[in-house]
């Protein structure tokens, strides 16, 4: 009978080994300094169109929203999100509070947001994707499964040494996105106010409820939701990896899956079924903004559950296929 | 192995220490959405409040406030008589443009409200030109034309999948509706809701002039976009012509106020002046406008 901590240990060691957490921290280094530059020429640009003053900005952007409600050429579900953009907007001007003020914080908080539905996903399915298909196509499973060790605890310790790298990913790119845009935007900015608890039904704001947070409690909460979302993505890329016998393939499925689900929070609202599906709800810290969910009648009760029956079955199907099926090649 | 020995105790702790901190996150996230507590907000943070440095004298800070014309709406550059004034005075030295509140379809009814907004009165606090355009709506509002003239192309939203091209769209609803709602445009009818609108536009008059006693306000007045249609031709001069002298009797007691009249910019010309959609002006009609404004200035 052995210990499941070593197993554990052994495929920790190999995942790093493997060095795939670190292509994604050079992935982060890359590409966060991208993001930082097209955000600071942004700042830049309203900077001189606007000179400095966030109120003129965010009066435009009301104005402009606005004026875009009276054509009839923009569909009604963006004309809801509009309305509901404006209100936001409103409470932030009428409570004196800058909602895009620049700092290193700011720019983590709306990396984070902008990144739930695809960048995490794709990091994360980096190291859970070829966890068992990389095995195989190596053939280094005949040793791993001719120990005497129970498959099922094999799978396991694969499984943790996973979810340990996930949380370390999510903090991960939390850290590296304030570091390297602290150094454009500054590093202060962990107290300034953020506005949560924007209830929305139909086009209107219920602001009865809504609370300003410190800008650190919202950026946890927010890492909390994206460790969420993370847990079940390595859980799907994780059973694909044992379904799928090449990583190339295992890595293609998921991808397609995501890709799919981003296109598919832009267009399916009008089917509504879609929302059983787990890529469109991947977006959960935009229950956290106030954001519209993409389609009607998604809470973040749903969301939460469709994610985590998702993931249930993601793991009972890995554990009834890798315990049960021959290992041939 | 010695090496592998820390690798592996670095990554277990802070792993564990990583998942628990996300874990609290979570919870924390869940139940602050499940369960807001709503407070009166912003009352232990301090809100960040740091206004710019007071602008210089010498320099004109331009707003804009009104409809469609002050939005710029058959303008095909989008930048209307507002971006053309600014433009043009910055030949003069300095100038900027402080805000573009124009809203298309917006009436005298409409300013007033707005006119409670605190973000529109602080963009209006920072200006010492307020350019007004409004009315428009009120005289002609009820003929639908400016409801579905929407804007002309000006600016493509993210509406690119839309397959009608927009210049077209516009200008068809636009000939369309002059044609289907002739009849019903009469001087009586255009000229019933009169006095009511001029009563709003002096109260919107004496609340900008209470909101920023120092800023002066130019009035743009409004032209007759029917003339080319023989039987509105002079119903449509009458009551713009009404409208405008309503518009003077109430800008005539204030030092700080002009009418800049644009009546004879279009007569005659509408076909040159006018966008596709026959009501609001095109590129050079919004140019003739503007250098109105720029003389009035200067």
């Amino acid at each position: 009978m052995i210990n499941l901590l070593p197993l554990i240990r052994n495929e920790c060691l190999k995942i790093i080994k493997k060095k795939r957490f670190y292509v994604i921290l050079l992935i982060l280094v890359v590409l966060v300094p991208m993001f930082t530059y097209a955000q600071m020429r942004i700042s830049e640009r309203s900077r001189d169109k606007f000179n400095s003053d966030w109120r003129l900005e965010i009066q435009q952007q009301i104005t402009d929203n606005q004026n875009s409600l009276s054509s009839d050429r923009i569909p009604e579900e963006w004309k809801t999100y509009r309305r509901i953009f404006v209100q936001q907007l409103q409470y932030y001007l009428d409570h004196n509070v800058n909602p895009n003020e620049p700092s290193g914080v700011t720019f983590t908080r709306e990396f984070l947001d902008n990144s739930v539905n695809l960048f995490i996903p794709l990091l994360i399915m980096a190291v859970a994707s070829d966890l068992v298909s990389g095995e195989r196509t190596t053939g280094t499973i005949k040793m791993l499964l001719t120990r005497p060790v129970r498959r099922w605890k094999v799978l396991l310790s694969k499984l943790v040494a996973l979810l340990m790298f996930v949380s370390l990913i999510v903090l991960s790119v939390v850290i590296i996105s304030y570091l390297i845009s602290g150094l454009v935007f500054g590093y202060k900015g962990f107290n300034v106010p953020v506005f949560t608890g924007f209830q929305i039904s139909g086009d209107t704001v219920d602001m009865s409820t809504v609370h300003a947070v410190p800008q650190w409690k919202y950026l946890l909460m927010q890492g909390g939701l994206i460790w969420f979302v993370s847990v079940v993505v390595a859980l799907l890329a994780f059973m694909v990896s044992v379904l799928v016998r090449s990583t190339a393939a295992s890595i293609v499925v998921m991808m397609a899956a995501l890709i799919a689900g981003t296109i598919l929070s832009n267009m399916a609202s009008a089917w509504t079924t879609a929302k059983y599906l787990f890529m469109v709800n991947l977006g959960l810290t935009g229950y956290l903004a106030g954001t519209p969910a993409p389609i009607e009648g998604m809470t973040l009760t749903f969301s939460m559950a469709v994610l985590a029956v998702w993931g249930l079955i993601s793991i009972i199907i890995s554990f009834a296929v890798f315990t049960k099926r021959d290992i041939l090649n | 192995m010695n090496d592998s020995k820390w690798t592996w105790r670095l990554v277990s702790l802070s792993s564990i220490a990583t998942t628990i901190l996300l874990l609290v996150g979570f919870i924390y996230a869940v139940s602050d959405i499940l369960y807001p507590k709503g407070e009166a907000a912003v009352t232990s943070l301090p809100a960040e409040t740091q206004t710019p440095a007071a602008a210089s004298g010498g320099e004109y800070r331009i707003m804009a406030l009104g409809d469609s014309l002050a939005k710029g709406t058959g303008d095909n550059t989008g930048n209307g008589f507002v971006k053309r004034t600014v433009d043009g005075l910055l030949q003069d030295g300095k100038a900027r443009l402080v805000g573009n509140m124009g809203i298309n379809g917006l009436t005298t009814a409409g300013l007033l409200e707005k006119l409670q907004e605190e973000g529109v009165r602080y963009a209006m606090r920072q200006a010492n030109i307020i350019l007004l355009s409004i009315g428009g709506n009120d005289l002609f509002g009820d003929s639908g034309i400016l409801d579905t003239g929407g804007d002309g192309g000006a600016e493509i939203p993210e509406g690119a999948s839309v397959p009608v091209l927009p210049g077209t769209a516009a200008g068809d609803t636009g000939t369309d509706l002059t044609e289907e709602e002739a009849p019903e445009l009469t001087p009586e009818s255009l000229l019933a809701g009169l006095p009511e609108a001029a009563g709003r536009l002096g109260e919107a008059l004496q609340r900008i002039a209470e909101i920023n006693p120092e800023a002066h306000i130019y009035y743009v007045g409004l032209y007759n976009p029917f003339g080319d249609v023989q039987e509105l031709l002079v119903p449509g001069n009458q009551a713009v012509t009404a409208w405008n002298n309503a518009v003077m009797d109430l800008i005539n007691t204030r030092g700080n106020m002009t009418l800049v009249p644009t009546f004879d910019l279009f007569g005659g010309h509408l076909d040159k002046y006018l966008s596709s959609d026959h009501f609001h002006p095109n590129g050079d009609g919004y140019q003739r406008i503007s250098e109105r404004i720029i003389q009035a200035v200067r």
